[in-house]
């Protein structure tokens, strides 16, 4: 098969072929970077530990239970632990720079939390200061913050009364190996924020956002999570008790079905890249009628000239959204800096190339064989007596 | 007795348009002999592309038989068809019919690719060709660069690339001003003489009619004139 044909043709028409490379390569930028949002959505839903519960207020997320309910929780039957888990919702110096905080019982995070590894600084540091803080390597990096270093906050859902900033020591900085916990958070004392309301030195909602509860090793969580639901049926605040995934899963919903979103937009993309690409080719085919012609004339088979129209399909293709996937790596770093907070995790993975890659070579095949096939099928007379 | 190339018995060939039926060829019986240079007249519609066509298996026959070089090319499928006209037919056309993305090299190269032939191999044969054709020079040109007459050079070339029995060429000087077309005439005529390869040609040129050894004149699917020494090698065939 003359081979080389493939990319001469393609040249022929330089800016045709170009316009259409480019198109195919902005439909698979945004498809990957439309993936990899919806994979970080999930990677938190996929990361969770089945042995962990959320109780939360049944009213609301946003409302807050009483701190009482800690201990009431701990006897329930095959409850292991429970601590609790606070949204902070401050930000470090302007608005934009927002990432996420939370106030936890320390001394249980990490046991809880055996994800959560310590790879600078020391967790008996951050244990023993009341002001001390825990933060992701991500986030450190992102904002250059290192041990030792004063992170000051602006309290959001808990401002100072005096207007001033809330102020965090770095005691240590995780990693962690699991996509449940992002690695741009910080972590600081419950007693720290506690104590500050109590001063009243510190405006915000009184109690604890929810708990996290870890079951006894054998004990069936549903069946905890429906013990935990019933002791406080009557109030004076009645809890919603879920698994971790399924917690995770509510933020992904809060934004809307986003996987279906996401699924028809680039449906609709790859309906209209496809529709696209195909025109190209089906104009590209027309013009190499007499080519294809000389070809079987000479002696080349169907299958051959078949091939060559359909290669080009798959080399525009495949260039294409080959484009558009490395445009989209080269975006992945920065997107995951600038998304960090909503989208932890953001990144776009080898397992969305590889879709990339599929897509691609899916629009190539299905553009260029139709063209291909009926070119192929015609007779050399046929082809041969029809004009470009 | 001289050996026969072309051999066709009561060809007939049909095409149908509109719910219409045209007879194209009608039972037609032809034979040119190995090494012969024939030319095929006749005015606009009489069925001598048609004829050309079925001798180089570009289409079949709806009736009869065609036999060239030995082998019932209505009896071969589509791929075997396309393998025997690799080796056996070598074309040449009115349009000059180069592919215009690929060089004149490239256009020569391009049956080559069939054959079993390493690259060093067809390149080869390709300086051959463009010696024979007096392009040598003109190799790395696309066939926008170059002048009709050079083109059908280019697609001669391309022809007997492959070292084929048969050359067929359908009206090779109708683009041709008469100098080129006197040129091509000459090649055509010294791949006969001096290859000793068959050439048929359609053509409408009385002047090119004259440089073939036998003439054969084509009226509504018929033969009207065929020379009596039709096999006779060196008179008419």
């Amino acid at each position: 098969m003359p081979l080389r044909l493939v990319p001469r043709n393609l040249l022929k028409h330089p800016l045709r072929s170009l316009l259409t490379l480019l198109s195919l390569a902005v439909a698979l930028f945004l498809l990957c970077l439309l993936r990899s949002l919806v994979v970080a959505l999930d990677a938190g839903v996929r990361g969770a530990k089945s042995d962990r519960v959320i109780v939360q207020s049944a009213v609301s997320l946003f409302v807050f239970l009483p701190e009482s309910y800690q201990e009431k929780i701990r006897q329930v039957e095959g409850v292991a632990e429970v601590m609790g888990w606070t949204w902070f919702g401050g930000y470090y110096q302007e608005p934009a720079n927002f990432f996420a905080q939370f106030a936890t019982d320390s001394e249980l995070l990490f046991s809880m939390y055996p994800e959560i590894q310590i790879i600078k600084g020391d967790a008996r540091d951050f244990l023993a200061d009341r002001r001390a803080c825990i933060i992701g390597d991500q986030l450190a990096s992102a904002y250059d913050f290192d041990i030792g270093q004063s992170i000051p906050l602006i309290g959001g859902l808990f401002p100072r009364v005096d207007g001033g900033v809330w102020d965090f020591q770095v005691a240590a900085i995780y990693r962690s190996n699991s996509s449940n916990v992002d690695r741009k958070s910080l972590f600081f004392h419950y007693d720290y924020l506690q104590q500050s309301r109590e001063e009243g030195g510190v405006e915000g909602p009184p109690g604890i956002g929810v708990f996290v509860v870890k079951v006894k090793e054998g004990e069936d969580p549903l069946a905890v999570m429906g013990r935990i639901d019933a002791l406080f049926e009557n109030g004076p605040q009645r809890v919603q008790s879920c698994s971790e995934a399924v917690f995770q899963a509510q933020f992904v919903s809060m934004v809307g079905n986003i996987p279906l979103f996401v699924g028809s937009l680039g449906g609709g993309v790859f309906l209209a890249i496809l529709l696209a690409v195909v025109n190209t080719m089906l104009m590209s085919a027309r013009e190499q009628v007499r080519d294809i012609g000389i070809m079987k004339a000479l002696g080349f088979t169907n299958a051959a000239a078949f091939w060559v129209i359909l290669l080009q399909g798959l080399l525009l293709a495949l260039a294409g959204g080959g484009l558009g996937i490395l445009g989209a790596h080269a975006v992945s770093e920065p997107m995951a800096q600038a998304l960090g907070a909503y989208f932890p995790g953001f990144a776009v993975s080898r397992e969305t190339t590889v879709v990339g890659l599929v897509i691609s070579l899916a629009i190539g095949v299905l553009a260029a064989s139709v063209p291909a096939w009926r070119l192929s099928r015609l007779s050399t007379v046929q082809t041969m007596r029809m004009e470009a | 007795m001289t050996e026969r190339i072309i051999a066709l018995s009561s060809v007939t060939k049909i095409y149908t348009r509109g719910g219409e039926s045209l007879v194209v060829l009608d039972h037609l019986d032809l034979e040119v002999a190995r090494g012969g240079f024939c030319a095929l007249m006749g005015p606009s519609g009489s069925g001598k592309s048609t004829l050309l066509n079925l001798i180089g298996g570009l289409d079949h026959a709806d009736q009869g038989q065609v036999e060239v070089a030995g082998t019932n090319i209505e009896a071969l499928d589509g791929s075997a068809l396309a393998a025997w006209r690799a080796e056996t037919v070598g074309f040449v056309f009115q349009g000059f019919n180069l592919i215009p993305v690929l060089t004149a090299r490239e256009n020569i190269e391009l049956p080559l690719l069939l054959a079993p032939l390493s690259r060093k191999q067809r390149r080869k044969h390709v300086d051959d060709a463009l010696e024979l054709v007096g392009l040598a020079d003109r190799a790395d040109h696309r066939p926008s660069q170059l002048s009709g007459g050079q083109e059908q050079r280019a697609a001669i070339a391309r022809a007997i690339v492959t070292d084929p029995k048969l050359i067929l060429a359908d009206e090779p000087t109708g683009d041709l001003d008469r100098e080129s077309a006197d040129q091509i005439l000459d090649l055509l005529a010294r791949l006969n003489s001096e290859l000793g390869k068959t050439v048929l040609i359609v053509t409408h040129d009385s002047l090119a009619a004259e440089r073939a050894r036998r003439v054969v004149h084509l009226d509504k699917g018929r033969l009207v004139d065929r020379s009596e020494a039709a096999l006779a090698p060196g008179g008419g065939n």
